[in-house]
């Protein structure tokens, strides 16, 4: 298992100039990936800068692993350029599917937690790790609908594709809090039934509060409930990499980097208290 | 329901902007229409504002909320079929040409066509243009059978409006002059140097030349095609244009 990275940032184009000036106090970035398949100038030119300075994960939106539409070859092959390009500890996506029939939605659909999806996922899964030479790592994501066919819970779930194919977890602890209130499940139980040993990686962000339910927004600091739940998750998994995201709304580099600081807190102090 | 037909249903209804209907056997806390929009509107206003980045100035031109309800159309009519989002977009142009009433909707229908090219110029593969040292060296009798293609970020655009004039007016924030119609179309060349996009008018006469040498044909028959109408000054003609294209780096050897 790749060692722990300490505390990152999404990297986005409006930091570009500022992480390269101003040398900040993050550990790593993560990169979309879709963001960089492109020939070549400003993006690739920025990712190559960063690169060179600070190790890199690459993030995925819309490999669609859970679509019943055929993987997409050459998706693949861009995102295995890419690789080769920067050079990535990991590379990570969502376990969603985004569309079928040669459409995409750009949204992160949920599936139905069922065994007919574990067998159809699992079976995506190990061919995206083979085509890719490596572990996927795969994301929980926010929901607001959920199937009344779901035969188990979504932790449930990830420990079985987890189990086949050896991929890895990349933890969102607001996705974990933002589709426990949307679907009245405990958080702190998703928290402990996710296989110990598959946890990569967490998320951190901040989401909209509308009392009967949340959005996943990524445009706010990190609320206090889901800096709890991320204090269970380092007390349970210990120190895992852990990346922050912002993507809408998205302040001057300096406040990410000091709500960083916060989450570098957090986990120290909870990993305190479990030594 | 198996997999297969529950995903086809749901994209069916998110592209559709319907209610979630019961048969999907979702399963929504309430308030459950509200839930389920995060998915329907969130589906339109994504695209929205991923056209809005793609295309600044035709959304500055027209203001944001215009912008929304001008393209919204586009979007419900268009699904995107990219892997990544950044390519959506691209038939916005020939959309708005489609459905152009007035001199207004032409301009921003050049407009936005010009913006793709931008866009399309700005991440485009890297490339080391040829250059005027790189010829120096030839003999003579070499230069007839130079060949030449563009770099990759080449692009070139036709404007039948003062759509250019004012993108140009929308960069510096300054009053867009009123649309209005050329005399003649114009055609642009738009190309990367370094990571600066860079664009200019081509008359007729070098937009000809530049098609025959990147359709494959040679140095020495460009300056053969200009026989006709440039007399002994075909050579000297091709061979400045030629070197003013290396002097801008639009050009790779063959």
């Amino acid at each position: 298992m790749p060692s722990a990275l300490g505390f990152g940032l999404g990297l986005r184009p409006v930091h570009y100039t500022a992480v390269l000036e101003s040398a900040p106090a993050v550990d790593w970035f993560e990169v979309i990936t879709e963001n960089y398949l492109v020939g070549g100038g400003r993006p690739l030119h920025f990712l190559d800068s960063v690169r060179d300075r600070y190790p890199v994960v690459m993030h995925g939106v819309s490999m669609s692993i859970g679509s019943t539409a055929p993987l997409d070859g050459g998706y693949l092959d861009r995102v295995l350029s890419l690789a080769a390009r920067c050079e990535p500890e990991w590379i990570s996506d969502h376990l969603c599917w985004t569309g079928v029939g040669g459409q995409n939605l750009h949204d992160l659909m949920p599936l139905p937690y069922t065994e007919e999806a574990v067998e159809h996922v699992a079976a995506r899964i190990q061919r995206v790790q083979e085509r890719l030479r490596r572990p996927l790592v795969l994301e929980n994501v926010s929901s607001y609908v959920s199937y009344t066919s779901s035969a188990m819970s979504e932790w449930e779930f990830l420990g079985a594709l987890v189990e086949r194919t050896g991929c890895g977890l990349l933890l969102d602890i607001n996705n974990v809090y933002v589709s426990s209130r949307n679907h009245g499940f405990s958080a702190e139980e998703f928290i402990d039934g996710v296989p110990l040993a598959a946890v990569r990686q967490f998320h951190l962000a901040g989401h909209q509060d509308h009392g009967s339910h949340c959005i996943d927004t990524h445009d706010a600091p990190v609320r206090d409930e889901v800096w709890d739940l991320y204090a269970r998750a380092i007390r349970r998994f210990g120190p895992v990499s852990t990346l922050l995201e912002r993507d809408d709304k998205i302040p001057p580099l300096p406040e990410l980097v000091a709500e960083l600081g916060q989450a570098r807190a957090v986990a120290r102090a909870a990993e305190a208290e479990t030594a | 329901m198996r997999l297969a037909e529950l995903e086809q249903a749901v994209q069916a209804h998110v592209l559709a902007g319907g209610e979630l209907p019961p048969a999907l056997g979702a399963a929504v806390l309430p308030p459950a229409e509200e839930r389920w929009q995060i998915y329907t509107e969130g589906y339109r206003l994504r695209l929205i504002e991923a056209l809005g980045l793609q295309y600044p100035a035709l959304s500055a031109r027209l203001g944001a909320e215009a912008f929304a309800l001008r393209i919204e159309p586009f979007v419900v009519a268009t699904p995107s079929v990219h892997r990544s989002i950044r390519d959506y977009g691209r038939e916005l142009g020939a959309y708005l040409r489609a459905r152009a009433a007035v001199a207004d909707d032409e301009m921003l229908a050049d407009l936005a066509e010009f913006e793709w090219q931008l866009a399309g110029a700005f991440d485009a593969a890297d490339a080391i243009p040829a250059a005027p040292g790189d010829l120096a060296g030839l003999a003579p009798t070499e230069w007839a059978g130079l060949r030449f293609r563009g770099i990759p970020s080449l692009h070139r655009c036709r404007t039948t409006t003062n759509a250019v004039a004012v993108w140009r007016a929308l960069q510096v924030g300054a009053g867009a002059p009123p649309p209005a119609t050329r005399a003649a179309p114009a055609e642009w060349l738009i190309w990367r140097r370094e990571l600066a996009t860079e664009f200019r008018p081509v008359e007729p006469d070098e937009a000809a030349a530049l098609a025959l040498l990147f359709g494959g044909a040679t140095f020495g028959d460009l300056c053969e095609s200009l026989l006709a109408t440039h007399g002994e000054e075909a050579a000297v003609r091709a061979a400045s244009w030629l070197k003013g294209w290396l002097i801008e780096g639009s050009l790779l050897r063959v």
